[in-house]
């Protein structure tokens, strides 16, 4: 067994590795400069749709609440919602390109975990993308509706949107390690995208759907991986952040012993391709 | 000190197989037919610390698939395996460490950002001090040339510059065994020589055991003490490189360009020549230097052909490994 000192040793290891991982990543994505404006562009393209559509849905009319959101709120949540799911690289054609050209044997012969080293890559860049679409979407959001509700929500959005990433990080890696067993996981990934669409509330705040879908919603991680931080963003309730994040914690959990096995299982029966 | 040991090691593959055609596929779709394809059938190896091996068999022979076993990659069927002190497939992160590995045909630098993105890292995930880091990075990068593109992005680099980085990257940690999969594919005669070099002196300096699969002749001759030859999963050869030169390597190929036709018909056989192709303005012929020198071959010629340039090449690997598979069968039949 190893002592108490040990494992936190390990551990600081571990989160150095990652963090040295993370500082690569985020580099990298400084050389991505194309892949940036083009995402951004497209940011700024869907969030004036988004706004057109909604100013219809008001009757131009600012004061107007429907399921408990003015325009102005539900434009910032799109932009919250918007930020949150282009941030999330693409994990699972990656994973499923290393197994199909046999890279992911240069990375099973390092000393640190596979699946810690795509985390560390992934949050690193999801988070840099986070901040400029952020800062993009603000911008065109303010020029639209005019500028937000800054103050505890802000705090609340950044802190939920940590565990967001992460959640979507084990959503995306349960797609992602099946790549150990089916030759493709294209379907599987469109599969996942169209769920946080609808019943994560990427396009819609959930308090707008039908009563039977919401309680569906209710018990499922989608929720957690975009609605939460994107209400909390215009709507700050510190009641409601701290049951979103314990919400958010136990998904965290229930996630990651299902990537944990999967993964286990996987890379015991992993046939490495090409030599 | 043992380096690497092996015993009875064994690897057996489930392969789905489809039938032809689209009735087929469909077939295979809801009863799928397995079948077992055994890539590596109980080898034994013994490898000590600082020895330099080559690992050689024909495309499909279970190179790939021993190594994958040794680096802890793929757990075998059947057999036992010891590597630095480890079982590989029990303790992969432990023995991760203590191994290195160079892949040819696949990089472990970071395409967008210079090698010193990279090597920084490297050092941290195999966990070097900060000073050690420093004072390992100075040598390599000194004796391995890097200066001047150690701040260049990857993909400014050419072949050869990239390799030399991937390798002294590969050493940063001073791994105790250094698997390298074909480390000079593609590179021009010069760049594979200073790359051979390069790794003979980190050989030698740090007693680094080396692993190597290649498809050249002239990494076998120039970095390897010792020859292993695998053919349908078994070991079929494991001799020093010396003795395998002796009786294999002793062939050289001569490629005669001509200046004008040659008209050879009334020329008497020379022992030891063996004339392979002749065609108008090119000439080719092998030569077995334990019966007779390069420059008596040649004498053999002059004055009958006129010559407007030469070469004089190693056989190709395959050709060697076909020898030797050629030799094993007579010897078999004999037996």
């Amino acid at each position: 067994m190893m002592s108490f000192r040990g494992r936190m040793a390990r551990y600081a290891a571990s989160g150095s590795k990652g963090i040295a991982v993370g500082r690569i990543a985020w580099r990298q994505q400084l050389a991505y400069k194309t892949d940036l404006l083009l995402r951004a562009s497209f940011l700024l393209l869907i969030l004036f749709v988004f706004e057109q559509l909604w100013s219809a849905a008001y009757g131009g009319d600012t004061s107007k609440v429907i399921g408990g959101f003015t325009l102005k709120q539900i434009v910032w949540y799109l932009v919250f919602t918007e930020a949150l799911t282009l941030a999330v690289p693409p994990l699972a054609a990656r994973i499923e390109e290393e197994v199909k050209n046999g890279e992911i044997a240069v990375r099973l012969t390092r000393p640190m975990s596979y699946v810690g080293y795509h985390y560390a890559s992934y949050m690193a860049e999801a988070a840099f993308r986070f901040f400029v679409h952020l800062a993009v979407g603000g911008l065109i959001a303010w020029a639209l509706v005019g500028a937000p509700a800054f103050g505890a929500g802000w705090a609340d959005l950044l802190l939920l949107s940590a565990g967001a990433l992460s959640i979507l990080f084990l959503l995306h890696a349960i797609v992602a390690l099946s790549a150990f067993w089916v030759e493709e996981t294209s379907g599987m990934s469109f599969v996942l995208n169209k769920l946080q669409f609808t019943v994560g509330g990427m396009l819609l705040p959930l308090d707008l759907m039908p009563e039977w879908l919401q309680r569906i919603c209710a018990w499922l991680p989608f929720q957690a991986a975009l609605y939460f931080p994107a209400r909390a963003g215009v709507q700050a309730h510190s009641a409601d952040v701290l049951r979103d994040l314990a919400i958010q914690i136990g998904w965290l959990i229930a996630l990651a012993a299902i990537v944990t096995w999967i993964y286990r299982r996987g890379v015991g029966k992993l046939h490495v391709n090409g030599g | 000190m043992r380096a690497l040991t092996t015993h009875g090691l064994s690897k057996t593959f489930k392969v789905k197989r489809k039938p032809e055609g689209l009735s087929g596929s469909v077939r295979a779709l809801f009863k799928p037919e397995w079948k077992d394809k055994i890539a590596v059938h109980s080898i034994d190896l013994a490898i000590e610390q600082g020895e330099t091996v080559a690992f050689l068999g024909p495309n499909g022979a279970g190179k790939s698939t021993t190594i994958k076993m040794l680096t802890g990659i793929l757990h075998p069927t059947s057999g036992e395996a010891e590597v630095a002190g480890f079982v590989p497939w029990r303790d992969r992160t432990k023995l991760a460490f203590r191994i290195g590995t160079v892949f040819g045909q696949k990089s472990q630098l970071w395409y967008h950002l210079p090698p010193i993105d990279t090597f920084e890292l490297i050092s941290r995930v195999y966990e070097l001090t900060r000073a050690d880091y420093a004072a390992r990075q100075r040598d390599l990068i000194e004796r391995f040339e890097l200066g001047p593109y150690l701040h260049t992005p990857v993909r400014k680099l050419s072949l050869g510059e990239r390799m030399r980085c991937e390798i002294a990257a590969s050493f940063l940690h001073r791994p105790q065994l250094l698997f390298l999969d074909e480390p000079t594919i593609g590179l021009d005669v010069v760049v594979k020589q200073r790359i051979r070099e390069l790794i003979r002196e980190r050989n030698r300096r740090e007693e680094t055991t080396v692993f190597l699969t290649s498809h050249d002749a002239g990494d076998v001759e120039e970095l390897c003490s010792r020859v292993i030859v695998i053919h349908h999963g078994g070991v079929l050869l494991d001799e020093p490189v010396e003795r395998v030169k002796r009786d294999v390597l002793s062939r050289k190929t001569v490629r005669l360009t001509l200046a004008e036709e040659a008209d050879l018909s009334g020329m008497p056989e020379t022992a030891g020549v063996d004339i392979r192709e002749s065609e108008p303005g090119r000439l080719v012929f092998s030569v077995d230097l334990k019966r007779i020198g390069i420059e008596e071959a040649l004498n053999a010629f002059l004055g009958k052909v006129r010559i407007a340039d030469l070469t004089v090449e190693d056989p190709p690997l395959e050709e060697i490994i076909k020898h030797i598979y050629g030799s094993q069968a007579r010897e078999e039949v004999r037996s």
